[in-house]
């Protein structure tokens, strides 16, 4: 049809390299892996780092509680990212209303963000030390605080730009039209700042899986993906260890698939 | 000195100025002392170099900007009471249209914002796209048009409302010299069916003097109107119009009138 632009033919290539190449990559890894010529590379023995079969068997015959752990983490995870992100967006909107003290407003959350998660979740759980009389329930609503500070900063800030940077005259336009400030921010501050979204949780949903396996280090109720990796590493149960390990990346590599098909789904009608 | 009494007028500046202060203190003297009459349906094109103050005194007019001194009174209301009651459609230089809308939903827009009920809306919409004879479009995202297309659907956009004056700061300067011209026969064809009042900013000579009733010639340092020039040619105007020797001539004084650039 006139007028219309189409993706050309070496995109679709580049988008299928970007793909073929890292999973070559991850196989070749593999097979240096299961065929030990990683361990001489590495100078290690295979068991601290067993065979993958090794790995594979133990996920397989463990399911069961690793599935527990891995849920107690993902809700963590989740929970954490959707709270914090939720109170970044609104820090976001407090600081484009009030720009006077926005911008330092924003510095704060930064700051905030800085801190590393090791120093934040004993903090966090000594807060949180009374809310319930349940180990476990005290425990979950301290892991997901340290989600919820480490997600806002990333939120608020992008956020922040996706309300504030417009694209040229759209804000001439809607003073053209006599819009009143609510219906600018409905009609073209929020829609505008749809992908900065996006953009924000390409960085905070990796972080809230570190931020969820991290804060379980410090919790007093011993579940999750990442305590279950301390605790194995302690009694020296290596292949468990690793199969953990695996368990906590494949989490990560889940939801942010997860992040990109939404991505995909919300952003499509504006590439 | 054109008399700035007259009531006919439906757009008068009366020793219109406009100065800024730069970022290191300094007083910039944007623009100063411009008086003129606009009347009703008139096609008036503001033209100048670039720091003529030329986009400035467009959106004085749009009330985007107020004026350090001078009046301006449209219909004999103040700016801000003509933008209130949404006398103006702005066509700015790029087609500002939103990429999250669609071509008819962005048509729609200033209709949502007044509170047009959806029937309504589609319906005007619709009427609008067909103006610009961009009615198969009406699904299409924007980035799906090419640039000649999607300023046509921000004219439309800046006519939905019906508005009476119809202001155009460099419109079609990012677009190629065919597009351009295929839109200038365009837009002379919806301003004769629709009877607006236009003010069109533009840098081209020769665009100005093919399009307009009167050429407002603005000069740089400081931006002042150097000449205002009667374009006598007769209209409906069409391409060939530039081939002949009263157009020409017409060029030539327009390029003229210019000082100090």
């Amino acid at each position: 049809m006139r007028g219309l632009k189409k993706g050309s033919l070496s995109q679709q290539r580049d988008k299928i390299e970007s793909i073929v190449y890292p999973v070559l990559f991850g196989v070749l890894i593999m097979i240096l892996w299961q065929t030990g010529v990683l361990h001489k590379m590495l100078n290690t023995d295979d068991y601290i780092l067993p065979y993958p079969d090794k790995i594979v068997g133990i996920i397989s015959d463990n399911s069961d509680m690793i599935m527990v752990n891995v849920w107690a983490s993902v809700e963590v995870a989740l929970c954490g990212l959707f709270l914090g992100s939720l109170i970044g967006y609104i820090i976001a909107i407090a600081a484009t209303s009030f720009p006077t003290y926005g911008t330092g407003g924003l510095t704060i959350v930064s700051a905030f963000n800085a801190v590393p998660i090791v120093a934040l979740a004993p903090v966090i759980i000594n807060w949180t030390k009374d809310v319930s009389s349940v180990a476990e329930e005290r425990s979950m609503v301290a892991k997901i605080l340290v989600v919820t500070v480490t997600s806002m900063a990333s939120m608020s800030v992008n956020a922040y730009r996706g309300l504030t940077e417009l694209p040229p005259f759209s804000d001439d336009l809607m003073k053209t039209y006599a819009a009143g400030r609510l219906t600018e921010f409905v009609k073209l501050r929020l829609p505008n700042s749809v992908p900065y979204i996006f953009t924000a949780l390409r960085v905070s949903v990796p972080g809230s899986v570190i931020g969820a396996l991290v804060s379980e280090y410090f919790a007093e109720y011993i579940v999750g993906v990442g305590r279950q990796i301390r605790e194995n590493i302690l009694i020296a149960q290596y292949a468990t260890a690793w199969a953990y390990i695996i368990v906590a990346c494949m989490i990560g590599i889940m939801l942010y698939a997860m992040l990109m098909i939404a991505e995909a789904v919300f952003l499509r009608k504006r590439r | 000195m054109p008399d700035t009494r007259n009531n006919d007028a439906e757009i008068l500046l009366d020793d219109v100025g406009m100065v800024y202060t730069a970022s290191d203190g300094r007083n910039v003297q944007a623009l100063t002392s411009v008086s003129m009459n606009i009347q009703k349906g008139e096609f008036i094109s503001l033209l100048g170099p670039s720091g003529c103050g030329k986009t400035t005194l467009l959106r004085i007019i749009a009330d985007l900007i107020k004026p350090t001194s001078g009046r301006v009174l449209i219909g004999g209301e103040t700016p801000g009471q003509a933008r209130l009651k949404r006398k103006y459609g702005m066509v700015f230089q790029s087609a500002v249209l939103y990429d999250w809308r669609t071509v008819i939903k962005n048509i729609e827009l200033p209709l949502e914002i007044i509170g047009v009920t959806k029937e309504e809306r589609c319906k005007r919409a619709a009427k609008m796209l067909d103006l610009v004879g961009l009615s198969e479009f009406e699904r299409h995202y924007p980035r799906q048009l090419s640039g000649g297309m999607q300023q046509r659907v921000g004219i439309a956009r800046a006519l939905t409302l019906q508005p009476e004056i119809l202001l155009m700061d460099e419109p079609f300067s990012a677009l190629d010299e065919f597009t351009r011209e295929k839109l200038h026969i365009d837009l002379l064809k919806i301003w004769r069916k629709t009877n607006k009042t236009i003010i069109f900013v533009t840098h081209n000579i020769s665009e100005s003097v093919f399009l307009s009733d009167r050429v407002c010639v603005l000069s740089p340092h400081p931006g002042r109107l150097s000449a205002v020039i009667d374009i006598d040619l007769p209209r409906p105007r069409t391409m060939e119009l530039k081939d002949t020797a009263e157009f020409t001539a017409l060029v030539s004084k327009v390029r003229n009138s210019f000082e100090g650039v």
